[in-house]
């Protein structure tokens, strides 16, 4: 049998104004596993100042330089691929990944994006970790590193405003 | 996340705000065309972004969206009558004519210009399609008027009907360019509802119920496309188009019409969802119209004689707690408008986003808010004509498609998401 609500518990009460001051106040806990890694030259850089920023947990990496597809170390097990954090020290992406619940790869057109977004993808997707491309740059300009990312990044956002960045990010409680 | 002053920027719309001045860049819904049948109809109240109005259609059919209180002592005129070209105070008997003019006030000498000195602020109301549109912003730069498609076609390959929903509008609005909610919440009417069924792209959305999603800047606004695994070479993309500030479509399913929505505030706690369907190509069928009247598809069963849903708050949204176990409606709700404004309504009236915890495959909604608060923010400090003025960004479409695995959704559907008369919709 189908129960009829009582008054307090119907919709016509619970969506009220005055019922939106009863909701439960206490602030939802930050997210503390977004790691957030540049794919490129022009990307570091903009990574490099962000990371300078106050974020709730967030790391921010940089791949490693002068090294490139197929040569920056990602070779068949992208666990080993290495990472430069942003205080210069040097790090492996597996162990970046413990405790991550967000990668996001940012991207500009100069990149060759292919080789580090495929280890990425492969190692967060071995542990169930959602991942995020944000690709910087006329949509013209950055057909190849979108169609590169495309296959490794569950959600792809192109733009040509470095703002985004911050503002995803931000959204995201990194 | 989103920053409390960030949130009442973005969904406070009355006079004088920053997202109450952008909305009053466009021409936006007003009324359908069917609220005023005929010339001296009886008028009606509006609310508009948080402005009290009356419209009417006078004794020669011209439309008007003018202040809803008598210059005089301020009674409503709802209570006048519509005669003999103007709306008459039933109070004294002022009298006035679709642009505001008083036209007569009959204790004043028939030989003075008392009248010349009393005009209401009234906007333009025009008809276009099925809708009456207004531009409630300045005058002088009023923009030419909307090409949407959907009032564009013939007549008989169109229908829109709305309905009051009891929120602010922009948590309504974010529910039309969220398309992951759609495998869960709309997953009973993939397979039952005759506007969506049938088609082979639902097998594809229910088989994939991780969607990839990619979000492209538009002139107008954005396209989030979501891609779904199709076949082993290729992707099952349906792309939604949204146009600022509240305009959105919904991908194609077979040759079903095309469906979609414009959000427009009624004031910061209300708002009408006007929902169309529309077939570019060809006659909408008398079963499809009566479906549509019925309620099905977008549409909603309403209150006879009003725009209030049958299934409302008051009564719980109809929730059927066994069609829910059943697996028929995955909320126990019935019809995909009514699913989605119980759930929105749920939130509250504003929902409290600096509370949410959003995820990636939320970018859309992200970079909407980001374009809108950009946009009220340019037009407040800088003059800057927002996107989705322009009428040729009014010329888009939704599409669904499927594409080899390495081609751009953009770049590959550039054709099908420009609206053009008579060409057929790209639709799986």
């Amino acid at each position: 049998m189908t129960m009829r609500p009582v008054l307090l518990n119907s919709c016509a009460t619970a969506t009220t104004a005055a019922e939106a001051r009863f909701r439960i106040d206490v602030p939802i806990e930050g997210r503390a596993g977004a790691r957030v890694v540049a794919l490129d030259d022009d990307a570091a850089t903009i990574v490099r100042r962000l990371a300078l920023q106050e974020w709730n947990g967030a790391r921010f990496f940089t791949l490693v330089a002068g090294t490139g597809p197929g040569r920056n170390g990602v070779g068949d097990d992208p666990d080993e691929m290495p990472l430069h954090r942003t205080n210069g020290t040097d790090t492996r992406l597996a162990d970046e990944l413990m405790g991550a619940d967000v990668a996001v790869m940012l991207a500009t057109a100069g990149g060759g994006a292919a080789a580090a977004a495929s280890a990425i993808g492969r190692a967060c997707a071995r542990r169930g970790i959602m991942t995020a491309g944000l690709v910087l740059g006329d949509r013209h300009e950055v057909g190849g590193v979108v169609v590169a990312l495309r296959p490794y990044a569950q959600v792809l956002l192109v733009t040509a405003d470095e703002q985004d960045v911050h503002e995803v990010l931000t959204a995201l409680r990194a | 996340m989103l920053k409390q002053e960030i949130n009442e920027l973005l969904t406070q719309t009355g006079p004088g705000t920053p997202m109450g001045d952008l909305f009053r860049q466009y021409w936006i819904p007003a009324l359908l065309a069917e609220e005023l049948p005929e010339n001296d109809c009886p008028q009606i109240r509006v609310k508009l972004l948080s402005e009290r109005m009356i419209a009417f259609r006078d004794s020669e059919g011209r439309y008007g969206l003018i202040d809803e209180f008598c210059a005089h002592r301020g009674v409503s005129l709802w209570f006048g009558r519509n005669e003999e070209g103007g709306l008459r105070c039933a109070y004294h008997g002022w009298k006035f004519d679709v642009t505001g003019q008083a036209i007569e006030v009959p204790s004043e000498s028939e030989n003075g210009n008392f009248c010349e000195h009393v005009k209401l602020t009234s906007y333009p109301l025009v008809k276009i399609g099925d809708v009456l549109w207004t531009h409630m912003g300045d005058p002088d730069k009023r923009p030419p008027l909307p090409e949407f498609e959907f009032a564009q076609v013939a007549p008989e390959q169109t229908y829109i009907s709305k309905r009051w929903q009891e929120c602010n509008w922009l948590q309504a609005f974010e529910g039309g360019i969220d398309s992951s909610h759609v495998s869960w919440l709309h997953a009973g009417g993939l397979k039952n509802d005759p506007l969506f069924k049938g088609s082979k792209g639902n097998e594809y959305n229910l088989a994939d119920f991780k969607p990839f999603f990619e979000v492209a800047e538009a002139e107008g606004g954005l396209f989030v496309g979501a891609r779904r695994n199709a076949e082993a070479d290729s992707y099952y993309w349906r792309i939604t188009p949204w146009v600022m500030p509240s305009f959105t479509m919904i991908a194609p399913r077979a040759d079903h019409p095309v469906h979609g929505h414009w959000w427009i505030p009624i004031d910061d706690e209300n708002c009408w969802a006007y929902s169309f369907d529309y077939h570019p190509t060809r006659a909408l069928t008398p079963t499809e119209v009566e479906n549509m009247k019925a309620g099905h598809g977008v549409h909603s069963e309403n209150i006879p004689g009003t725009y209030r849903p049958a299934a409302n708050k008051d009564n719980d949204y109809l929730m059927d707690r066994d069609a829910q176990r059943r697996g028929e409606y995955f909320s126990g709700i019935r019809g995909i408008a009514i699913q989605d404004s119980s759930l929105q309504e749920s939130m509250g009236p504003i929902v409290n986003r600096s509370k949410e915890r959003l995820v990636s495959a939320d970018a859309g909604i992200i970079k909407a808010r980001q374009k809108l608060r950009k946009a009220a923010l340019a037009l407040r400090e800088e003059g800057v004509v927002p996107p989705g003025v322009d009428p040729q960004h009014h010329r888009v479409r939704s599409a669904a498609v499927v594409l080899p695995r390495d081609e751009s959704f953009i770049e590959s559907s550039r054709d099908a998401l420009t609206a053009a008369p008579g060409k057929p919709h790209a639709t799986v």
